[in-house]
């Protein structure tokens, strides 16, 4: 057993504990708050939601760091892109939540990124049409969810039609957005996040400029 | 660490019952959650879902239950209703269990509700945004009875090959002179999957489409989450010479008089005696304390 994990690298050798940023005080309530805020954003599109303030690694928004805590476990790949992949974020989630970081985004079932990433969404895991459900869940950290609305969102979970103003977003989004929602029943879904703040885009949704 | 850690989860629990938050351990419920987020982003698509045994047999309500657990938490207030009924054993026993694992406060009221689980019925009272309904489903795949093989329905859902079910419709008529299907009544959610709507009445399938709550079922035997949004499209399958029709009486509630309500046929003696009365028992009761009576009308 001992001789066992000296001959392999286990999961603890690499972890860095010190500077070790904290996770929820009470896991129970407070994943189950941050699960309701993410079932109303995606439910919802386009309604802001807002976690509590709390700790989070360096360049890692609060709402993102939450919804990780709440969200992954030892069942969920989890792939960061490369600008965000830091050791206090990593040793974070491993202690945690003890996921898996993958580094092909389409192995993973969540992703967190900034909206800059290379290539474009078709990268993740699609979900196939027989099984749409195994698709990744995107969270993307942005500069600001309230901005000036220049977005319409309808579809599924928006009455009528509902403007959003994310700031933060490159010229390709609005293309890569439409073509996720040609794609249905597959397709990604979106979480996006500005420090506390919370903004669902399911594949349902349709965006319009 | 390890002490500490080991207080705060004492300090979360209800009570000394020795369970979890709401039953179900947190594993269980990360992976429960995931699912019904795929759920919400895919309106009427079955998510599988690894589907735990629960305290009561199948058939009582373990999806739905599992469901409530997962999303339920202390600031909420449960209502639990069995065929519109606040006060039959499955809906006291299920109240009693919250109550009990989770500590949340318990309402009869609709619109006191904030998570509402049903078995077979949706409320009378208007729904509102923010509240959560949480349907007991027995069998989620509504081309079950028509094709067996859970390859082939998964595949028949992916090209929406739906032609079988509106033959199953049009044989009622070809019969009955009419769609003689009354509850489960398939419909289609945002135009793309026909899906089961749990063995409400099709009386009820009007008021899930466009409802500003979150519609959430769950199948515990066959382990399958599905949802619909609030504000989405869902139509009752049927034909342009056969239009979707929701039942009615001739008769009116025997205690508040409602002419609207969906009615339940109580047999009253050996001797042909009958009375309706409402099946949401708290819609009549609401009515009642407002001096809605049988005489009244």
């Amino acid at each position: 057993m001992t001789t066992n994990n000296e001959s392999r690298p286990s999961v603890t050798s690499a972890l860095s504990l010190a500077g070790l940023c904290a996770g929820f005080d009470d896991p129970v309530q407070q994943s189950q708050q941050v699960f309701r805020r993410a079932l109303t954003a995606l439910s919802e599109p386009g309604t802001l939601q807002t976690v509590p303030v709390s700790d989070a690694p360096e360049r890692i928004n609060i709402a993102s760091y939450q919804l990780c805590l709440a969200l992954l476990d030892a069942e969920t790949p989890l792939w960061i892109a490369p600008p965000l992949r830091t050791d206090a974020l990593v040793s974070a989630l491993r202690f945690h939540c003890g996921c898996r970081i993958v580094d092909q985004p389409e192995q993973a079932e969540f992703a967190l990124t900034s909206p800059d990433f290379d290539d474009d969404l078709s990268q993740f895991a699609q979900g196939s049409h027989e099984y749409p459900d195994r698709s990744t869940t995107l969270i993307v950290q942005v500069e600001s969810l309230d901005a000036t609305a220049n977005w319409t969102l309808s579809g599924p979970g928006i009455d009528g039609m509902r403007k959003v103003g994310i700031a933060g977003l490159d010229a390709r989004w609005p293309a890569m957005l439409s073509d996720n929602r040609r794609r249905f029943p597959c397709g990604v879904d979106l979480l996006f996040t500005a420090g506390t703040g919370l903004m669902g885009l399911p594949r349902t949704t349709r965006v319009e400029i | 660490m390890t002490t500490a850690s080991l207080n705060q989860h004492t300090d979360t629990r209800a009570d000394n019952t020795g369970y979890n938050f709401a039953y179900l351990d947190e594993q269980t419920k990360r992976m429960i959650r995931r699912c019904l987020l795929k759920a919400v982003a895919v309106p009427g698509y079955q998510v599988p879902f690894g589907g735990r045994e629960m305290p009561l047999p199948y058939g009582w309500g373990t999806g739905g239950m599992q469901v409530t657990a997962t999303v339920i938490g202390s600031d909420d207030a449960l209502k639990v209703i069995d065929q519109g009924a606040d006060d039959t054993t499955n809906a006291v026993s299920i109240r009693r269990f919250f109550a009990r694992t989770a500590g949340v406060v318990t309402t009869e009221s609709t619109s006191e509700a904030s998570v509402i689980q049903t078995r077979h019925r949706i409320p009378e009272t208007p729904l509102s945004s923010g509240q959560i309904l949480v349907y007991q489903v027995p069998i989620p795949e509504p081309l079950r009875f028509i094709e067996p093989r859970e390859t082939e329905t998964r595949k028949m859902h992916a090209l929406q090959e739906y032609g079988v079910m509106h033959v199953k419709l049009y044989e009622d008529i070809a019969r009955f002179g009419h769609i003689a299907t009354t509850y489960a009544y398939p419909v289609k959610v945002n135009g793309h999957y026909v899906m089961d709507p749990s063995p409400i009445p099709k009386f009820d399938n009007p008021k899930m489409h466009g409802s500003p709550a979150l519609q959430l079922f769950g199948a515990g035997r066959e382990k399958r989450i599905y949802a619909i949004p609030p504000f989405t499209r869902v139509e009752s399958l049927d034909f342009e010479d056969h239009p979707f029709e929701i039942q009615g009486w001739d008769q009116t509630c025997e205690f508040c008089g409602s002419d609207h309500s969906f009615l339940d046929e109580v047999v009253t003696d050996d001797e042909g005696g009958r009375i309706f009365i409402c099946s949401d028992t708290d819609y009549c009761n609401q009515r009642l304390n407002t001096g809605a009576s049988k005489e009244a009308v």
